[in-house]
């Protein structure tokens, strides 16, 4: 089982999950971490290790919102064969990711469906119109 | 396979929550399931593909269903079409 975590800059994390929720329906299982803009990252760090450590076992996705800050850069330190992280996440990301039902079977392959379905949801509307027509 | 047409009579049309509450129901059937707008083709199975159609009230839509329960498939989604998403009074 994949469990997933989002740690970003102040509360976008948990709005995220919010309106991820609304458009489900349903509560999502993920955390949200928000990075404290006054603090040195220690408590983000310490956060980080404890979610790795109760979910033992598991593979665990990591998304952040900037690739290169503070956020990513701490969740950087902690990939390894079951821990990834996702950078730049949005919200046609996290919905991919709570709706692709493999996402127990094969973790890179839905690491790579997720980061898709975030890239395809960025769109120059004008060039999508002038595409469709 | 069978189809039928269908015109999106809901404020909103095909947006996130819409599309959410279709893509839900669609997973329930064993049959495949498309929406055909203009000259695009997607999983009604898939909430993002079906928002890549950016299709708005009054727009007419195509169910596509086959499979062993294609006629339950398109019943029920049509259904959904039918009653705004259950999202309007």
């Amino acid at each position: 089982m994949i469990k997933s975590l989002i740690i970003t800059h102040g509360n976008l994390g948990h709005e995220l999950i919010q309106v991820a929720e609304k458009i489900l329906e349903q509560k999502l299982d993920i955390k949200a971490i928000a990075f404290d803009w006054q603090g040195d990252g220690s408590d983000m760090i310490a956060q980080l290790e404890k979610f790795i450590a109760t979910n033992k076992g598991h593979k665990i996705i990591i998304f952040t919102d900037m690739f290169g800050g503070s956020p990513s850069n701490i969740a950087t330190r902690f990939v390894n064969k079951n821990v990834e992280v996702l950078s730049g996440i949005n919200l046609p990301g996290l919905l991919k990711f709570f709706c692709y039902e493999e996402k127990s079977i094969n973790f890179k392959e839905t690491i790579k469906i997720v980061e898709q379905g975030a890239i395809e949801g960025i769109n120059i509307i004008s060039e999508y119109l002038g595409e469709k027509k | 396979m069978i189809e039928k047409t269908q015109i999106i009579i809901n404020k909103l049309g095909l947006h996130a929550r819409a599309a959410a509450k279709l893509s839900h129901l669609a997973n329930m059937f064993n049959a495949n399931i498309y929406l055909v707008y203009n000259e695009d083709k997607v999983n009604a199975k898939s909430l993002l593909g079906i928002l890549t159609l950016a299709a708005s009230v009054g727009n007419e839509i195509i169910l596509q269903a086959s499979g062993d329960d294609e006629q339950e498939a398109i019943t029920a989604i049509s259904g959904l079409f039918n009653r705004k998403f259950d999202e309007e009074s």
